[in-house]
């Protein structure tokens, strides 16, 4: 529909020095991250105005800072669990302050007793979201090193193109269905243009900013990370899924989310379609970079026929006749 | 081809990002394209009160036709209330409650919302996804519509009341990458077709005075921050961490917030306020200042970042505003802030590096000149219309 040029599909690298500025301001940010630490553990600016000028901050901030790291919004439940029960005695009024500091005599037993339990229990609570942090940073550093890499769109040059062979029949499968079609990994819109000359209402999706380049004709591209385009998509929104060089970069777990989310997408009598190399290709010397860096391999047909079939899905597959690659579609029953 | 743009304030006498957003697109299509373009807005000025001050009534405004009708009434002191309940839990705010919120917010427009249903444009875009012309209209026109939501990650985002409008519209387009993001976590609206398209930046108008003389500071250097003075825009907040940072490093150096007044800010004497000023002061303003500050958390833009980079000026920005930041991430034009403390590190270094000051500057307008320039926006916009026409048409 639209070419891709806006600014996030801008390449990830320039000439002329580029990844040298980068380098800098990268450094000039690590040194203003080292100084503000540096200041905070020196205690130079009092507890109380900093809070004061955080609390202003988060004021405004976008649903209370979610921008804003845990341990930060703890440094302000920390500096606020000290309940004050001496409540300040200025008056304009004349004779005011007297009559407030009479007040506040009277009432100062009362109002430490009620102040310092609230204070304990802010106390308590603040340590627990300390030990909740410390825990969950710790979590997380142990999820960083059991997760799979991120998933990759695979490169197969002689795979990926209009003449290839798989190309006739998906866009056979899916010229029969009125709807917008998804093609996934997209690269430089090239199944998207031929399925929209076929009159197609196709789009594309693609993680790589290097391949989606703005082209002479208006095509709806964007870059965006494939799983997350498809979380969110509107259930039973489109009439196909294609994924192509997508499936093979990924994990298990990975994967099945993936086809789930695809499936889910899909309108009643809706088309999946998978491109996929196979598991014989996936080890040749010539096989993609991904192949080594992959979480797992490719899927097996009669693996695919059970994957498809368990996801509801009326499943063939058709294999390339050199043993490389093979052609998946799946069909979503249209009472679904 | 005929498009109408459905916003709640439109004219030259409006600030407003999204309601000044929608005139530029507005015009530059009647200019660069030819079409016919016509706005259906309300004789509103202020968007608090939505109060009736421009005539009701049908003029053009460089090129566009503008049909302005009364709003039946606008923000209301129930508006509050319900406000203040609802923003602490939006997405559990019952429909009704959502829709009686929109109601309150005013400008309710139904004779607007009728004539929008009752027009002839080939195309209807919406900006900003926030008030009642908008979610009322959308479901009374049968043309394709185009939401230009215009939205930053506020509780109004997660009434139920703005669904329809989302998951209805026929094309989205967007600001930036950040604002897609924000809005898809949000709504599934993905496979709706969408480009991420921003505004251009005007040329420069060279006024020829030093911007230190416009703001009577003698030859003190300065910073600048352009907009509204508004609390919600993080101008109070910026005024107070000023004013700490002055306390703590004495000199010279002053605040300049440039901007008709929407806030009190306390006297101070490194800190200038000016009330609005023309473009040609706020130029020339912006060209002399040291860094130009973008304190606002809640941006679905920020032309003000792209204008002080249009004349080398690099930025800081607030680091939970996702637009603004993603600015500076992805041109290197300017460095951001989380607290005082952030903010008060990034403003020392700015200071005193003037070669980090011109890389940044240089950079931003490099990605102002790449990015940002009407003709090809408004060539893509104008490409984008078209194809959601035949679309809608197929």
């Amino acid at each position: 529909m639209t070419d891709v040029t806006g600014p996030s599909d801008a390449p990830v690298s320039e000439p002329d020095g580029d990844a040298e500025a980068r380098r800098y301001l990268d450094e000039v940010r690590r040194d203003i991250d080292d100084e503000v630490r540096r200041r905070r553990a020196s205690g130079d600016l009092p507890p109380g105005i900093e809070r004061e000028l955080d609390q202003l901050f988060l004021a405004h901030s976008p649903l209370g800072g979610r921008g804003a790291a845990l341990r930060d919004m703890l440094r302000l439940v920390d500096a606020s669990v000290f309940i004050d029960p001496v409540v300040p005695v200025e008056s304009r009024r004349p004779g005011g302050t007297t009559v407030k500091r009479g007040l506040r005599s009277l009432n100062l037993w009362y109002l430490r007793y009620v102040t310092h339990q609230v204070s304990e229990f802010a106390t308590a609570v603040s340590r627990a979201l300390h030990v909740l942090d410390a825990q969950v940073t710790d979590l997380r550093h142990k999820v960083d090193a059991l997760a799979a890499p991120p998933s990759v769109a695979v490169e197969v040059d002689w795979a990926h193109h209009p003449a290839a062979w798989w190309v006739e029949p998906a866009t056979a499968a899916l010229i029969t269905h009125g709807g917008r079609v998804l093609h996934a990994a997209c690269g430089d819109g090239w199944l998207v243009d031929a399925l929209a000359s076929r009159g197609v209402d196709a789009y594309g999706v693609d993680p790589r900013h290097r391949v989606v380049r703005p082209r002479a004709e208006p095509l709806d591209l964007r870059v965006e990370d494939v799983a997350a385009h498809i979380g969110a998509v509107a259930s039973g929104s489109l009439h196909a899924v294609v994924l192509s060089g997508v499936v093979e970069g990924s994990g298990y777990v990975e994967r099945n989310r993936l086809l789930q989310g695809a499936v889910r997408c899909l309108a009643p009598g809706g088309v999946l379609v998978v491109h996929s190399l196979t598991p014989l290709s996936w080890e040749d010397d010539d096989a993609p970079v991904e192949a080594d860096m992959a979480g797992a391999r490719p899927y097996r047909p009669r693996t695919w026929l059970r994957v498809m079939g368990d996801l509801g899905l009326e499943a063939t597959v058709t294999e390339g006749a050199d043993g490389r690659d093979y052609l998946v579609t799946g069909r979503l029953g249209a009472g679904r | 081809m005929k498009v109408a743009f459905v916003t709640p304030r439109y004219g030259v006498e409006v600030m407003g990002g999204a309601e000044s957003a929608a005139r530029q697109l507005a015009e530059h299509l009647v200019a660069e394209c030819g079409w016919q373009v016509e706005v259906f807005s309300t004789c509103a000025l202020d968007h608090i009160t939505w109060d009736n001050v421009l005539p009701p009534g049908d003029s053009v405004l460089n090129g566009v036709t503008v049909h302005r009708f009364a709003s039946a009434s606008g923000r209301v002191p129930e508006f509050y209330e319900l406000d203040a309940r609802l923003r602490m839990a939006p997405s559990e705010a019952t429909l009704e409650q959502s829709r009686r919120w929109l109601e309150l917010n005013g400008p309710v427009t139904p004779d607007l919302v009728a004539a929008v249903g009752a027009g002839h444009a080939e195309v209807v875009a919406f900006y900003p996804y926030l008030y009642y012309p908008t979610v009322l209209g959308m479901q009374a026109t049968s043309a394709p519509r185009v939401l230009h939501p215009a939205a930053h990650d506020e509780p109004a985002l997660y009434l139920k009341v703005f669904d329809a409008t989302f998951a209805d519209a026929d094309a989205i387009c967007y600001h930036t990458a950040a604002e897609r993001r924000l809005v898809q976590r949000r709504h599934r609206v993905a496979q709706i077709p969408q480009i991420e398209l921003g505004l251009g930046v005007s040329p420069v108008v060279n006024g020829g005075r030093a911007g230190a003389d416009i703001l009577g500071i003698g030859d003190r250097p300065y910073v600048v921050s352009v907009g509204r003075v508004d609390e919600h825009k993080g101008s109070a907040m910026l005024a107070a961490f000023f004013t700490t940072y002055k306390k703590r490093h004495p000199g010279p150096l002053a605040l300049a917030l440039v901007g008709p007044k929407a806030a009190v800010i306390p006297d101070h004497e490194d800190i200038v306020l000016t009330g609005p000023v023309s473009e040609a002061d706020k130029c020339d303003i912006v060209r002399d200042a040291m860094i130009s500050i973008s304190p606002s958390a809640l941006e679905s833009f920020s032309l003000v970042v792209l204008e002080a980079w249009e004349q080398c000026v690099p930025v800081m920005v607030n680091a939970t505003c996702d637009p603004t930041r993603e600015h500076c991430e992805r041109s290197g034009g300017g460095l951001w802030f989380g607290s005082y403390r952030e903010f008060e590190a990034v403003l020392e270094r700015l200071c005193a590096d003037d070669i980090l000051r011109a890389l940044l500057g240089a950079r931003g307008h490099a990605y102002v000149q790449r990015y940002y320039q009407w003709p090809d926006l408004i060539r893509r916009y104008a490409g984008f219309l078209t194809a959601v026409r035949h679309r809608h048409d197929a």
